[in-house]
C-alpha cells in the first residue's frame, strides 16, 4: 500500500508540472501580452519596456517559466488586476464557501442518488425505475441557472421558506475558524449560526446537486444491475443469507467500485462548476470571483484559480485511487 | 421415504420451457447423477429445487397464434398441433430479464420446497440444502476475505460469532484439505488457486452439515488432477456424514466413478434413469447410447475418428408431437414422431418407443 501511495504521489507531481507548463504556454499565447492589458492604448514604447522589465518579461522564456513555477509553489500568483489584492488571499477567503457548498451538494447527491439508483435497479422495469431514469435525464438537461432561479422563485419568493442569497442572515455574528460555517458553528458551540448556515445552504446545494445526483443515480443503477447478475450474489443467496446482508456485503460493496470513481470526478467538477450557482445565490465563493475575473479579463486571477482547482482535482483523484485500494483487494496486490 | 422427491417439475421462462416434467428421487447417503448436455435443463432443475430462480409472473400469452387445429367432426381423428414453446438458450439456468414459473413438487423431508415462502426457504438454504457451483472464481465475492464468506453462513444458521466462528471456519478449511487454514481465512479469492477456491466453496456448502448437497458441475472449471481431488473430497463427505449428493454433470466418467443412480436428461425431460451399473451395462435410450459411444476410448487405434452424436440440441422442445431426440437419432422410425413417448419402467426407466427392439 505504501509503495502504491508513493507511486501515485509521484504521478501527481508530474501531472501538476504538466499543468503549469500548459498554463504558462496559454498565458504566453494570449494575444498582445499583458502590457496591453495593463497599460492604456496610448502608452509609449518606453512605458511598455519598463513594464515588461518590471514583470520580468525581458528574461529568457525558460527563466520566466522557472520563476512562474517557483512562485506558484509558494502560492504566489501575483495580484489581481481588478482588486489589486494578492490572488492567493482572494482565493483563500473564498475557497471555504465553495468547499462547503460543494460538499453539501455532494452529500445530497450521494445520499439520494445511491439509494435511488439501487431501487431503480432492484425494481427494474417498474414505474420507479422509469421515474428515476427519466428524472436523472431531466436533471442533466436542466441548466443550473434556470433550476437555481426556479428554486428561488418557488421556495424563497412564493413559499417564503428559505433565504435566497448569502451564507448567513444579515447582522449575525460569527466566529471564523475554518471558514466552513456549518462546521465552525458546530465546533464553537454557536449552533444558531450553524443552523443559519445550513438554511442558507439548502437551495444552492440542491441546485448544484442536480447533475451529480443524476449521474450517481444512473451509475448506481447500472453498477447494481451488473453485480446482481454475478455468480457470487447467487452463492450468497444459496447460503440463505438475509436480504440486508446480501445487499450490503455482496451487492453494494462490489457496486461501490465504479461509484467511488465517479464521486471523485464529480466532486472535482463541483469545485470548478459552482460558478453559476454561486452567482445566482450571491454565495461569495470562488465561483463568483472567477465570474468577475473572466468578465474583467483578470488573467493572473484566472491562472491562480485554474491552478488551485487543478490541485483539488488531482488530490481528489488520488484519494479516490487510494480508496479504491481499500475497497478492492485486487488493486492492492497488483500495485 | 426418499430425502428429496422431485415430481413433475416444470420450469418456464415466459413462453419458453426449460424443464418439462422432470421427476427423480434422492435417498439419504446416496449420490444421484443428473446428466445431459448444455441446455438440457439440469442446472435449472437444481436452481428450482434451491429456490434460486428469479420469480416469474405467470405465463404470458403467446404472441404467435397458438395453432390448434379444430376437431373436424367428420375426420374422426382429432389432431392438435400446438405451437411448440421456445426452449431457453443455454444460459446455465440464468435469466436476466423475466423470471421463471415453476410448478410441480420438490418434497424435501416431507415439505414441498416449492410452496415455502421466500423467508422460510432462506432459513433452509445453506443449512438443510446447500449447493456447490461450477465456477469457483466467479462464485466467490472478490472483495470479501474467504473467512468472512464462511463465517457469515455459520453466523446465519448456527449462531456462531467472532472467534468461535473463525475457529469453526478454520476447522472447515482444514476438513476440505486446505493447509494453513488460519492464514487462508484472511485471504481474498484471487489469492487462492482454482482448486483451493472450489474447496472453499465446498467448505461453505458443508458448513452447516446439510442433509442434501447439490453440486452443479463442480469440477468443470478445474484441471484434471484437481478434478479427481475434489470428487474424492465430495465422496468422502457423503461417506462420512451421510449427506445425500445430487451431482449435476455432463461427464459420464464422473457419473461412473461416483454415482449410485443416474438420470439422463434431454431437452427438459428425463429420457432414462437407472442404477449406475445397470445404465452403463444396458443403456436403452439411443441418447444414452450415443453419450456412452462418444466417450473417447484409449484402446482404439490412434487415427480412429471419434463418434459424436450428430446435430445439436434443438432450440425448440417438441416432446408433444414426438420424441425430441428423433432429429438426431440414428434409429428413428415412424413411431418416434407419432405422439409423446412415455417414461416406461420403474427401476430402469426409459423414454423410447423402440426400446424393445434396441434391447
Amino acid at each position: 500500500m505504501l509503495r502504491y501511495t508513493v507511486k501515485r504521489l509521484l504521478q501527481l507531481a508530474v501531472a501538476l508540472l504538466g499543468l503549469t507548463l500548459l498554463l504558462f504556454a496559454w498565458f504566453k499565447a494570449l494575444p498582445g501580452g499583458p502590457e496591453n492589458m495593463l497599460l492604456p492604448e496610448n502608452a509609449t514604447d518606453q512605458q511598455r519596456e519598463a513594464l515588461r522589465a518590471s514583470l520580468g518579461l525581458d528574461e529568457p522564456i525558460w527563466a520566466q517559466y522557472a520563476d512562474f513555477v517557483g512562485r506558484a509553489v509558494r502560492l504566489d500568483f501575483g495580484s489581481s488586476l481588478s482588486s489589486g489584492r494578492p490572488i492567493a488571499t482572494e482565493l483563500a477567503d473564498r475557497l471555504p464557501a465553495t468547499i462547503e457548498l460543494s460538499l453539501a451538494a455532494m452529500l445530497i447527491a450521494v445520499g439520494l442518488g445511491i439509494p435511488l439508483g439501487y431501487l431503480a435497479a432492484k425494481r427494474r422495469g417498474t414505474w420507479l425505475d422509469f421515474a428515476a431514469v427519466s428524472g436523472s435525464l431531466l436533471g442533466t438537461c436542466i441548466p443550473i441557472f434556470f433550476l437555481a432561479a426556479m428554486l428561488k422563485v418557488v421556495f424563497a419568493q412564493e413559499l417564503g421558506l428559505l433565504p435566497t442569497t448569502f451564507r448567513l442572515s444579515a447582522g449575525s455574528t460569527y466566529t471564523e475558524v475554518t471558514g466552513l460555517r456549518v462546521f465552525d458553528g458546530l465546533i464553537t458551540g454557536e449552533f444558531d449560526v450553524a443552523w443559519d448556515a445550513v438554511v442558507h445552504l439548502v437551495l444552492p446545494a440542491i441546485a448544484l446537486s442536480s447533475i451529480p445526483l443524476a449521474v450517481i443515480v444512473r451509475i448506481t443503477r447500472a453498477s447494481v444491475l451488473d453485480v446482481v447478475g454475478e455468480d457470487y450474489v447467487r452463492t450468497a443467496d444459496a447460503k440463505g443469507l438475509k436480504p440486508s446482508v446480501i445487499r450490503g456485503r455482496h451487492v453494494m460493496r462490489n457496486a461501490m467500485l465504479p461509484i467511488a470513481t465517479i464521486i471523485g470526478l464529480l466532486l472535482g467538477s463541483l469545485f470548478a462548476g459552482a460558478v453559476l450557482t454561486e452567482s445566482v445565490f450571491s454565495f461569495g465563493g470562488i465561483g463568483s470571483f472567477v465570474y468577475q475575473a473572466t468578465t474583467e479579463r483578470d488573467y493572473p486571477a484566472l491562472m491562480g484559480f485554474i491552478l488551485v482547482i487543478a490541485v483539488f482535482y488531482v488530490v481528489i483523484n488520488l484519494l479516490v485511487d487510494l480508496s479504491y485500494g481499500l475497497l478492492d483487494p485486487r488493486v492492492r496486490v497488483r500495485s | 421415504m426418499a430425502l428429496l422427491e422431485v415430481e413433475d417439475l416444470r420450469v418456464a421462462f415466459g413462453n419458453s420451457t426449460a424443464v418439462d416434467g422432470v421427476s427423480f428421487t434422492v435417498e439419504e447417503g446416496k449420490i444421484v447423477g443428473l446428466v445431459g448436455e448444455s441446455g438440457c435443463g439440469k442446472s435449472v432443475t437444481s436452481l428450482a429445487v434451491m429456490g434460486l430462480l428469479p420469480k416469474g409472473r405467470g405465463p404470458k400469452r403467446s404472441k404467435q397464434p397458438v395453432q390448434v387445429a379444430a376437431a373436424e367432426p367428420a375426420g374422426g381423428v382429432v389432431k392438435a398441433a400446438v405451437a411448440a414453446p421456445q426452449a431457453v438458450p443455454a444460459t446455465g439456468g440464468r435469466s436476466r430479464g423475466g423470471g421463471a414459473d415453476v410448478s410441480g413438487r420438490a418434497v424435501f423431508d416431507g415439505t414441498d420446497l416449492l410452496t415455502l415462502t421466500p423467508s422460510a426457504m432462506r432459513r433452509r438454504r445453506g443449512k438443510d440444502i446447500a449447493m456447490v457451483f461450477q465456477d469457483p472464481l466467479s462464485s466467490l465475492n472478490p472483495v470479501v476475505p474467504v473467512g468472512r464468506q464462511i463465517t457469515e453462513v455459520l453466523e446465519r444458521h448456527r449462531g456462531l460469532k467472532g472467534a468461535k466462528a473463525n475457529q469453526e471456519a478454520a476447522n472447515l478449511l482444514d476438513r476440505v484439505g486446505i493447509p494453513d487454514p488460519t492464514r487462508r481465512l484472511k485471504e481474498y479469492p484471487h489469492q487462492l488457486s482454482g482448486g483451493m477456491r472450489q474447496r472453499v466453496l465446498i467448505a461453505i456448502a458443508v458448513a452447516c452439515a446439510p442433509r442434501l448437497l447439490i453440486a452443479d458441475e463442480p469440477t468443470t472449471a478445474l484441471d484434471v488432477t484437481i478434478q479427481a481431488q475434489i470428487l474424492e473430497l465430495l465422496k468422502d463427505l457423503v461417506d462420512h456424514e451421510g449427506t445425500a449428493l445430487l451431482m449435476i454433470t455432463h461427464d459420464l466418467g464422473v457419473v461412473a466413478g461416483m454415482c449410485d443412480s443416474v438420470n439422463v436428461l434431454y431437452s427438459g425431460r428425463v429420457v432414462e434413469s437407472a442404477p449406475v451399473r445397470e445404465l452403463f451395462a444396458r443403456p436403452t435410450h439411443p441418447y444414452t447410447i450415443g453419450l456412452l459411444g462418444s466417450i473417447p476410448k484409449l484402446d482404439l487405434p490412434i487415427h480412429e475418428p471419434l463418434t459424436p452424436i450428430r446435430g445439436s440440441i434443438a432450440d425448440v422442445i417438441r416432446w408433444r408431437d414426438g420424441c425430441a431426440f428423433a432429429p438426431r437419432c440414428d434409429r428413428v422410425a415412424e413411431a418416434c414422431v407419432e405422439g409423446e413417448p412415455a417414461l416406461v419402467g420403474s427401476l430402469h426407466a426409459h423414454r423410447c418407443v423402440l426400446a424393445e427392439e434396441i434391447a
